[in-house]
């Protein structure tokens, strides 16, 4: 599952990220207020309408959290099964395939944020909700996830190779995850500390300039859509 | 152009270093999901990620591993492909399995208070075996209780069902990153850190 | 100008830097070397405030550097040894703003500091370029280019030849004498001056965390072996 930015031009492009994350939080909101067959309905045309107007296609994107579906399709099975007569209750099972489903819309909500917002926008808009220097740090730390998450992996890649290499696939288990995770945690503390050095060099402060960000008219609607969401969840 | 120099509110210090091992724990937490072993005792693999969070409030204290776990999931909320699977974005926050996810930052919060015995970070906490044992322990409860509930309330399943589909088959691993965590905690090559 | 007065830094027992006075003037080309665990890095780590003396001052055109960190930090720019831990964004426009958007600038001013920066390092043109796709010498230079976005009045580079193949080599001393020509004040720490013999106005050898020599080149030629440094 890698759904990552995609440059373009659609309309969801255009929109500020604030607006969008309000949006999502709006629609799963709605979704576990209205489980019910009307209620998702309602909201696949919603999800649909947001696809579209991101320029992502639908099946591509469930083909993208094909993964998911077993765990989503064990949860009905569970409920509906049950120990002594009558064994099966398929109406507990189909209770519960509605919650399932509900996740999967969510999923494609979210898979339209993912394709249409730069990290950069991302980070940008928790530095504005997120108020003073929690909303400083909060914005500037994620962006060193995402620059050290590759980093780490590949790191994390090489002494498995190495420790493989060195019949390490024969140990317990226990000895082989402490290995993995020994050599993980000082090679992350070293580069933290090199890193630390490094934003004190450059100046790391708590009142930087942030990226640009506006709302303009194209977000009205989408503002507007999610508020009624909101409204009609709590009804 | 020249710079007015006073405007500039530097971090400190100190804060710098807990930011920075912050992110890295979180980064490195993400990494871990994508670290699977198999199972002795269970088809499902295991994977590290929990070893994050341990690792997180041992190391990093209850209040610099909770905000670790803060980072890790705002990080892949708006992409960062961090959740199991390489999975990111908010909705992985409303689906089934958004209650282990959310009490990531109370449990590496909850595993460090227990290790250095409030929220202060102490030296040499790693040395009380039976200390970190028992914090690993409520740092499981917190994330199994956490992910049963959400399981039966993203699901509608009971609180039995959802034990049965979500924590029966996993809990035994833990009791092995438990272990593999102990002894990564007290190993000469992190302790000299 | 960048001072240095009785500087003493002690890891432990062992003083690091002991006892070092030194005065680097604006447009000045120094070499700081040394054998390994001579103090080089630890005593120019010092001249923007990244280390906190045990005794002695450190000044940046006459103001303690304790009293303006801000200042010292945007005068005296600092390049790592292997900078990969030091970027803080996956694409090079990216990392290169994050000095001056630290100082508040104005976004006009930020966008003119990052394409001046990037054109000084040949780099121009390379904004949108994610950082791990390029090769070690250009990621020494965005990483120089890093420093130069602070339009700083010296740049101090630490051990920049290190792991770089001779063309990333040539490409980095061709940046320096760039950046010498046009009156920035250079300090490379390195063991090896064999790169920047012909751009040095001056060598400063440290044996011990003290200083052993102090002049130019041609003069602490003869020298430089018993400290373990390599000359042309």
């Amino acid at each position: 599952m890698t759904l990552t930015y995609r440059p373009g031009d659609s309309f969801a492009h255009r929109l500020d990220p604030r607006t969008k994350l309000g949006f999502q939080v709006a629609f799963a909101f709605a979704a576990f207020a209205h489980t019910t067959p009307r209620g998702l309905a309602a909201l696949t045309l919603v999800a649909l309408g947001a696809l579209h107007a991101s320029g992502v296609s639908a099946r591509r994107t469930l083909w993208e959290y094909r993964f998911v579906a077993p765990f989503l399709l064990a949860g009905p099975v569970v409920a509906a099964a049950t120990i002594g007569p009558p064994w099966v209750r398929p109406a507990k099972g189909f209770d519960t395939l509605l919650a399932s489903y509900r996740v999967v819309l969510v999923l494609l909500v979210s898979a339209a944020y993912l394709r249409t917002t730069p990290v950069r926008e991302s980070r940008a808009a928790i530095q504005r909700l997120v108020p003073g220097r929690t909303g400083r740090m909060l914005g500037a730390g994620v962006g060193f996830v995402f620059r050290f998450l590759p980093v780490l992996r590949a790191d994390l890649r090489r002494i498995r190779d190495a420790s493989a290499a060195r019949l390490g696939d024969e140990r317990p288990l226990v000895a082989r995850m402490q290995l993995v995770g020994v050599a993980g945690i000082a090679r992350a503390l070293s580069r933290a500390d090199r890193f630390a050095v490094a934003l004190r060099a450059r100046c790391f402060a708590w009142n930087p300039t942030l990226p640009h960000l506006s709302f303009s008219r194209v977000d009205v609607p989408v503002l507007a859509g999610s508020v009624g969401l909101v409204i009609w969840a709590t009804l | 152009m020249s710079t007015d120099t006073a405007s500039v509110e530097l971090v400190g210090e100190e804060t710098v270093q807990n930011v920075a091992r912050a992110a890295l724990f979180a980064a490195l937490t993400g990494a871990f999901a994508y670290v699977s072993f198999p199972n002795p005792v269970s088809p499902a693999p295991v994977t590290l990620q929990v070893l994050g969070v341990f690792l997180a409030g041992i190391l990093l204290g209850p209040v610099w591993g909770g905000v670790s776990m803060g980072l890790y999931l705002v990080a892949g909320a708006i992409g960062a492909p961090v959740f199991a699977g390489g999975g990111a974005g908010v909705a992985e926050l409303f689906r089934e399995t958004a209650g282990y996810l959310w009490s990531y930052p109370v449990a590496a919060f909850a595993v460090g208070a227990v290790v250095h015995g409030g929220v202060q970070i102490r030296d040499h906490a790693e040395r009380h075996v039976a200390r970190l044992v028992g914090a690993m322990a409520v740092g499981t409860v917190v994330i199994y209780a956490s992910g049963v509930v959400g399981l039966s309330v993203v699901l509608g399943l009971s609180l039995q069902e959802a034990f049965v589909t979500g924590a029966l088959a996993f809990i035994p691993a833990e009791a092995l990153k438990i272990a593999a965590a102990v002894g990564i905690v007290r190993s000469d090559q992190i302790a000299a850190e | 100008m960048i001072e240095t007065r009785e500087l003493v830094h002690r890891y432990g027992e062992v003083a690091a830097v002991d006892g070092v006075s030194l005065s680097i003037s604006d447009g000045e080309f120094v070499v700081v070397a040394g054998a390994n665990g001579s103090g080089k890095t630890t005593l120019v780590r010092h001249f923007n405030g990244l280390l906190d003396p045990d005794s002695g001052e450190v000044l940046v055109d006459g103001t303690p550097v304790a009293d303006d960190l801000v200042a010292a930090r945007t005068r005296v720019g600092m390049v790592f040894q292997n900078p990969r831990d030091g970027f803080v964004a996956a694409t090079v426009g990216a990392d290169v703003a994050f000095g001056p958007e630290n100082l508040g600038l104005p976004h006009e001013e930020i966008d003119r500091r990052v394409a001046d920066a990037l054109a000084a390092v040949n780099m121009a043109s390379r904004g949108d370029d994610r950082i791990d796709s390029l090769s070690g010498g250009e990621r020494e230079r965005v990483a120089i280019a890093g420093a130069l976005a602070m339009e700083p009045t010296h740049l101090v580079l630490d051990e920049p030849f290190t792991g770089l193949d001779a063309p990333a080599r040539e490409s980095v001393v061709e940046r320096l004498r760039a950046l010498r020509e046009a009156g920035t004040g250079v300090v490379v720490v390195t063991h090896d001056l064999r790169d920047v013999w012909d751009l040095a106005d001056r060598v400063v050898a440290l044996r011990e965390g003290q200083i052993a020599v102090d002049s130019p080149p041609v003069s602490a030629r003869d020298r430089l072996a018993d400290l373990g440094v390599r000359a042309p």
